[in-house]
This record gives C-alpha cells, sequence and structure tokens, in this order.
C-alpha cells in the first residue's frame, strides 16, 4: 500500500509540472495587456513590464517562475496589486471548500435517499418520475439551474437571499441547491441500478424470507452494499463541483476561488492564473487518489498495485 | 415509522428551522431603517489600497471617501479646503503654497504633517513604484524626468517648509492642478507605516491608515462585505453624521437593483443595459447623475490605407446619426456626441457647459456621405474596402453599438464596404489599441479631473498613449499647445483653445464622437448629503447621512 501511494505522489507530482508549463505557455498566446490604464505611454509599459520581469525571455521567466514555486511563492497578483497569489488563494479556498462540502453532502443524502426509492418501486410510476428527474438533474448544468433557482426563489418569491456570503446561512442555500442537483442526480441514478442488483441476491432473499419487509430490508441489508460504487464517484463528483462552482460562484457573488480563476483569465493577470490553475490540478489528482486508496480499503476485492 | 408520521416530522422540522432561523436573524433585518448606517454595492471586489498603486473606480471610491487630501471637491464642483487650511498660487501658476490644517491627525492618532504629502508624491513617481498613474504627475518640476527613471525623487517639485506647509513647484500652468489637490493617488501616506508593511501595504484594511472621515474595516483583501466606520481622528469629525457604511460586493446589476428595493442598500445603477433602464426608468427614486465619461472610434491612419483618407474618415462621420445611435444602440442611456469632450466634465468660463461651448457641430448627412467615400475610395484605387471595428464585450452596449454602425454604414455605402465587428474582452482590445493592430476602434475615457484637458491632452501627441490611430493634426496640437500654455491662466481664452482644438478634430475627420456618458441610478430619498463627481471620486459620503 505504501508503495503504491508514493508511486502515485511521484506521478502527481510530473503531472502536476506537465500541467504548469502547458498552462504557462498557453498564457503566452492568450492576447492582452495586463494592465488596467488605457493612458499608458509605450514607455511606461516598458518600465512596468521591467519591473514585472514581463520583458524578459519566455523561457527564463518559465525557469523563474518554476524556481519561486519551489520556493512556495506564486508571485504578486498584477490586477490586486501588493497582493500575493498565496494569500489571494488562501483566503479564497475555504469558501469554495465549504460550498463544495455543502453541496457533496446535501447531493449524495439526496441521492442516496432517492436511489433507494427508486429501486425499490422499480419500474412503476415513482420510478419511472424519478428517472426523468434525475436525467435532467445530470443534463442541465449547474449554472443554468442556479440562474433558475435565483429567479425563482431569489426574484418572484422572495425567500432568500440573492447575493453574498459570510453573513447567514440562507446566503449559502440557493448556491449548494444548484451545485448539488448534478451530484443527487448521478447518486441516484447509480444507488438505483446499483440497489436493483442487490436486492436479487441471494442473501437479500433469504432475508425476504425471514419474514423482513421493503424498508427494514433496504435499511439494514441493502444500502451497505449499494454504497460501494458511489464511493468511487465521489472524485469525480468533487472534481464536477470545483469546476462547476467557478460559474455558480460568479453569479451569487461569493468569494471563491472558482471566482477569481474567471476573472484572472480576461483581466490577464499571469500569476494568479497560474496559481489556481496549480490549486486546482492539485486538489483534483489528490481527490481521485484519496479515493482510490478508500475504495481498496472499503471493497476488500480491489487490490492496489 | 409510518410515512405520514414522517412526513409531518420532515414538514415541522423545515418550519422549525425555517422559522427559528429567521427569528435568530439569520435571513436578515431591513437595514434602511437604521438611521447611523448606510448601505452601498460595489459592482466589483476593491482590489487594493495601496494609495499610489490602485487604479480601479472601486478601490477608489474606498479611497476616496477613507483618505483625505489638501482638498476635496464639493456638491458644485469646486475643490474646497480639506486636510489644506488655504492655498495661494504665485500670479504666473507655477507656485502652490498650501497650509495645511494644525493638529492634523491619523487614524491611529499619530501626527499627519506635511512630510506626508510629500512622501505620497515623490512615491507615485518613482519608478519602483510602477504606478500606472505616474503620468498624472507630469508637470511638477521634474516629474517626467523622474517617471522616466532619470532623476531621484528628491528632486520632485514638491517640498515640505516645516511640518505645516508643503510648496509645489510646476512646469507650466496647470489650472486643472488644484483637482490633483484632491485625487485619492495623492493623499497623504505615513512613510513609517509604508515601510513597516512592506509587500503587504494596502492589502487588507489593516494594512492602512486613513486621514478621512472613515476607517476601513473588515476587508481582509477577498472578501466581499466590509465597512466604513466614522474616524474620530479626522479634523471635520463632528460634521460627519454617519457612523457606518456598509458595503457589498454586487457584482449582478440586477441583484442590485432587487437589493434597493427590498432596502438592503441605498443606491443602485440602471443604465447598465437598455432593457434594465427602460424597466427602471420610471421609477420615482431615479436619480441622473453627471459622468464625464465618452466613447468615441478611432482610424487607424497610421496602417489602414483606407482609413489614411481624409475623405473617406469625414464619410463615416458623417454617416454616424449620433441621436439615432444614442436611442437605438444605448436605449437612451447615453447622449448623443457634440464632440470629443463629454458634457457635464466642467463649465467654460462664459457659464455653458464646455460641450455645448465648443460644440463643432458634427452633422449626419447621408448623401453627402456617400458622395465622399466614393471620391475617397477611387483616390485610394484598391477597390472595396473591408475594415474591422473592434469593441470590448464588457457591457451589452457596447455590442448594439457596434452592430448599429455596422448596420449604418452598410446600408449608407452598400457593396463599396464591408464591416466585420471584432468584440473581444477588455484587455485585449487594450493591448489591440496599443499595438496599434486594429482598423476602427471602440474607445472610452473617462475624464480624471474636472477641466478640458483632460480630454484634449490625449491627442496632443502621437505619443500619449491615448492617441491609438497614431494621428498628427498640427492645428489641434497648436490650439492644446496654447491652451496649456500662454493661455493656461486666462480661462475664456483657454476655451476658446479648446473649440478651436475640437474643430481642428472634426476637420480632419480624426476621430468619430459617438456618445456621452451619464449615470442614473435609483436612490434612497431619506439619505442626504451624498455628492457624485462626473470625474475622480465618483461616490463621496463624507457628509452623508440618513434623514
Amino acid at each position: 500500500m505504501a508503495k503504491y501511494i508514493l508511486k502515485r505522489v511521484l506521478i502527481l507530482i510530473v503531472t502536476l509540472w506537465i500541467v504548469v508549463t502547458a498552462t504557462f505557455f498557453l498564457m503566452q498566446i492568450l492576447p492582452g495587456t495586463p494592465y488596467n490604464n488605457p493612458h499608458l505611454t509605450s514607455s511606461a509599459i516598458a518600465q512596468l513590464n521591467q519591473t514585472y520581469g514581463l520583458d524578459k525571455p519566455v523561457m527564463v521567466q518559465y525557469f523563474d517562475y518554476l524556481v519561486n514555486m519551489l520556493h512556495g511563492n506564486l508571485g504578486t497578483s498584477f490586477q490586486y496589486q501588493n497582493q500575493s497569489v498565496s494569500t489571494l488563494i488562501g483566503q479564497r479556498l475555504p469558501v469554495s471548500a465549504q460550498l463544495g462540502l455543502q453541496a457533496l453532502v446535501v447531493g449524495i443524502l439526496l441521492g442516496l435517499w432517492l436511489g433507494a426509492i427508486s429501486a425499490k418501486n422499480q419500474n412503476n410510476k415513482v420510478d419511472g418520475a424519478l428517472g426523468v428527474v434525475s436525467t435532467l438533474g445530470i443534463s442541465v448544468p449547474s449554472f443554468i439551474l442556479a440562474i433558475v433557482l435565483l429567479y425563482v426563489f431569489g426574484y418572484n418569491l422572495g425567500w432568500l437571499p440573492v447575493s453574498g456570503w459570510g453573513d447567514s446561512f440562507s446566503e449559502t442555500i440557493l448556491p449548494t441547491l444548484a451545485l448539488a442537483v448534478g451530484p443527487a442526480a448521478t447518486t441516484t441514478r447509480f444507488v438505483r441500478s446499483e440497489m436493483i442488483d442487490v436486492l436479487h441476491s441471494d442473501y437479500i432473499q433469504l432475508a425476504r424470507a425471514k419474514g423482513l419487509d421493503g424498508t427494514q430490508l433496504i435499511r439494514r441489508h441493502a444500502y451497505r452494499n449499494s454504497m460501494i460504487p458511489i464511493l468511487t464517484l465521489i472524485g469525480p463528483m468533487v472534481a464536477n463541483l470545483l469546476t462547476g462552482s467557478t460559474l455558480v460562484e460568479n453569479i451569487f457573488s461569493i468569494p471563491g476561488i472558482g471566482q477569481q480563476f474567471v476573472s484572472s483569465i480576461p483581466t490577464k493577470d499571469y500569476p494568479v492564473i497560474m496559481g489556481t490553475t496549480i490549486v486546482y490540478a492539485a486538489m483534483l489528482m489528490i481527490c481521485i487518489l484519496i479515493t482510490d486508496i478508500l475504495t481498496a480499503v472499503v471493497d476488500p476485492r480491489v487490490r492496489l498495485k | 415509522m409510518k410515512k405520514w408520521q414522517m412526513w409531518t416530522a420532515a414538514a415541522v422540522v423545515v418550519v422549525v428551522a425555517v422559522g427559528g432561523s429567521r427569528a435568530a436573524g439569520w435571513w436578515g433585518s431591513n437595514p434602511s431603517d437604521d438611521k447611523s448606517t448606510l448601505n452601498y454595492g460595489l459592482a466589483a471586489e476593491v482590489q487594493n489600497l495601496d494609495i499610489s498603486k490602485s487604479t480601479d473606480t472601486y478601490s477608489n471610491t474606498i479611497l476616496g471617501n477613507t483618505e483625505s487630501n489638501f482638498l476635496r471637491v464639493d456638491s458644485k464642483g469646486n475643490p474646497a479646503p480639506d486636510l489644506a487650511k488655504s492655498y495661494t498660487v504665485s500670479s504666473d501658476g507655477l507656485t502652490y503654497t498650501i497650509k495645511l490644517r494644525s493638529g492634523l491627525k491619523w487614524s491611529d492618532g499619530s501626527a499627519l504633517t506635511a512630510k506626508d504629502f510629500v512622501y505620497s508624491w515623490q512615491r507615485i513617481a518613482d519608478p519602483k513604484t510602477a504606478s500606472q498613474y505616474s503620468y498624472l504627475t507630469s508637470g511638477v518640476q521634474n516629474a517626467d524626468d523622474i517617471v522616466a527613471g532619470k532623476k531621484p525623487v528628491s528632486d520632485l517639485g514638491v517640498k515640505a517648509e516645516g511640518d505645516n506647509t508643503v510648496v509645489f513647484t510646476l512646469e507650466r500652468p496647470m489650472p486643472q492642478f488644484k483637482y490633483l489637490l484632491s485625487f485619492a493617488q495623492f493623499a497623504p501616506q505615513k512613510e513609517s507605516f509604508v515601510k513597516k508593511a512592506g509587500s503587504k501595504y494596502g492589502t487588507t484594511s489593516s494594512e492602512q491608515i486613513y486621514s478621512g472621515p472613515y476607517k476601513f474595516e473588515g476587508w481582509n483583501g477577498t472578501n466581499n462585505k466590509f465597512k466604513m466606520v466614522k474616524n474620530d481622528n479626522y479634523w471635520d469629525a463632528k460634521d460627519v453624521k454617519t457612523d457606518t457604511v456598509k458595503w457589498q460586493v454586487i457584482k449582478n446589476p440586477e441583484t442590485a437593483i432587487k437589493l434597493y428595493k427590498e432596502g438592503k442598500i441605498d443606491r443602485a445603477a440602471i443604465n447598465n443595459s437598455a432593457e434594465m433602464y427602460s424597466a427602471n426608468k420610471g421609477n420615482k427614486d431615479v436619480k441622473d447623475s453627471a459622468m464625464a465619461a465618452a466613447t468615441y472610434l478611432e482610424y487607424n491612419q497610421a496602417k489602414n490605407p483606407y482609413l489614411a483618407n481624409e475623405k473617406i474618415r469625414e464619410a463615416l462621420n458623417l454617416a454616424t446619426n449620433r441621436k439615432d445611435l444614442a436611442s437605438q444602440a444605448t436605449g437612451g442611456t447615453r447622449d448623443a456626441a457634440t464632440g470629443l469632450v463629454s458634457n457635464s466634465l466642467v463649465k467654460a468660463a462664459n457659464g455653458q457647459d464646455l460641450a455645448k461651448y465648443v460644440n463643432p457641430g458634427y452633422t449626419y448627412d447621408k448623401a453627402k456621405a456617400k458622395e465622399l467615400f466614393a471620391e475617397g475610395l477611387k483616390e485610394v484605387n484598391k477597390g472595396k474596402m473591408n475594415v474591422s471595428l473592434e469593441t470590448d464585450a464588457d457591457s451589452p452596449i457596447s455590442k448594439s453599438t457596434v452592430d448599429y454602425l455596422k448596420q449604418a454604414w452598410e446600408s449608407t455605402f452598400g457593396s463599396d464596404i464591408s464591416v466585420t465587428e471584432k468584440v473581444v474582452p477588455f484587455k485585449q482590445r487594450l493591448q489591440d489599441s496599443q499595438n496599434g493592430n486594429f482598423d476602427i476602434v471602440v474607445s472610452n475615457w473617462n475624464g480624471d479631473y474636472q477641466d478640458g484637458s483632460t480630454f484634449y491632452d490625449m491627442f496632443k501627441a502621437t505619443d500619449t498613449g491615448m492617441n491609438n490611430g497614431q494621428f498628427k493634426n498640427q492645428t489641434y496640437t497648436d490650439a492644446v499647445a496654447k491652451a496649456e500654455g500662454q493661455d493656461a491662466n486666462n480661462p475664456s481664452a483657454r476655451d476658446a483653445d479648446w473649440k478651436a482644438a475640437e474643430a481642428a478634430l472634426k476637420n480632419d475627420a480624426d476621430i468619430n464622437p459617438l456618445y456621452s456618458w451619464k449615470g442614473a441610478s435609483l436612490v434612497r430619498s431619506n439619505v442626504k448629503g451624498v455628492v457624485t463627481n462626473p470625474a475622480g471620486l465618483a461616490l463621496d459620503l463624507t457628509h452623508a447621512y440618513r434623514k
């Protein structure tokens, strides 16, 4: 196991390096100036470029960046002058993490419940309705859903706040729901098919023969074994939540890392683009690694090599 | 548990949770009843509070209310003494002697002296600071050389005489200089504080000290809610009637309007799109405010042979119906332009709005446009004109503007012209403008201060950073030089020079003025004493209070 983890960590580092390199050079092609003021003369721009080291050859800039990164220095934002990239990310990450976690918990719990109902009612009206709902949930992107929720519950009904973060829990409800529907729908479908399999297995037949009724049977015996595949889903789900949250954060004015990432690209804030990409990439790879390890722990049939 | 029991239990939980949290204030109370507090929204994050380096409007709004300068622009648009007790200008307009009020203090209680002003001017001019606003120091003795790194900052023509007097020496008379003395970018900075904060200076509300009516609190550099609280060390604290101004970042303009209508904020702009404007303009709370911002087209005369031809440029100008553009493409959120200078920038010496006084008489004449275009094409002798029209995608209005122009020109000149729209992000448009990588570009300029020179300086040479079309117009250059030289201390002669400059621009069809901006917002009627400036500090809350 230790050997396996070490190997995976090494692969992770190499992948991260590839991501850094690719992002760095792609960013060079991105059109636009990093400066805000239209009144800058060409000599003023030359001087600013010198201050920020942008006048050096690209390869030199690249190696400078790698060296600084290895020293834990991600640079200083151009747009938020003076603000270090690690502060910008460090302060915003917990916000995104809270939102992501809330959405994940709500999504999975909802999915487990709906999936079980669906399986129990296999092929009847309830199952059919849930099938339609979950297909919709998977196909409608979270940012579209966010706008619909915002419009209905924020504008029309006025039940929930339409923007902001940090003042009250109620502000987190709409964005959490918008992000939770995707995972909920995916979980529903997985739990349904898995549970239908499980419900036909021998030990369930035995439990049934012993006289357990439907709800008891599912709660006591069927759930546990149907949950294994859900674990493998969590990795990709976290990935989806992270990328989905970029737009949802923008819609609800949530000061998370996603919003930072989105706004850094059109403003050509090189250090922030690099920093957020690295953090995103690292988080995704770590999530997937953890999922793989967890699966092995939960299901002894899986062997890690 | 039976099914109905489960549903009942669930319903009870929901009711208790909603009711309980509402009672606990989780859902927010109605803030517009609280008299000691005002509530405002910002359309984007505060980026930094480094006085010399901040470039965005939103940071500037916070800085302008939390930092003071010698002067502060009053509700009539005149710079009035703030930290300065008085100032005198020598008869040649080259020396400004400013006396500070006695006993001025920073928000931390330490003494605020003349040295803090000198340090701030030196810091912004210092190339090591890398300020994007260093050009604003131009005109102060040696500023250009210092900005270019050719002279030490100690040579700058700003000196402290004792603790209470600051003397500025200028290279040329600048009537607009008094506005610079009210700018947030030139507000005093305490050297020991800046040095101690080092690279963290201005990155959070506690990494800055305040000389203005309010102190800034609760901003950690990235969060979206923060507040300004009354600064008891401000010299005029007794006239600051509001204890707290709460701010929140609201990026979506529709959301801001919604929050305004719920009573959560005291002001919301309605001019972001034509739809929003028409949906809200009938509201009784709507208030217009002046904005010194203009939108115009630049023709790339240096690189495009068609646009180097004066007749073609003239034809394009004549084929632009500005009144129709303002009402159709912008839905009435902008006013048709009459020249380069925006409306409501400043009053001319004769009392008229400067834009009205200098009006060179741009007209719409389809027949003459056609005639000139045909002649121009013959002169260029390269066949049909294929031209790109570039704008940034930041507002829906810029897209409808290029749509309108494309349609108008193609219907006027028929098969002789083909217009390609190029809608790009703001920063790409800026780079394309700076590199001359465009045919025709939609440019915007928001004046820095309330004086004609903030507009006319843009084209006085090819290397101003704003003359992206790289045109040379000697008549124009001479008129601006006269206004800033021999006529600098003679307001009415200076206005006449601006008028001549504006006429020269029209004569050569060097630019195509499109529209002049104006502010329209929903404004809470019981909030009094708010000052909105067409240039500089957009929203001044020094004397704002809720009645």
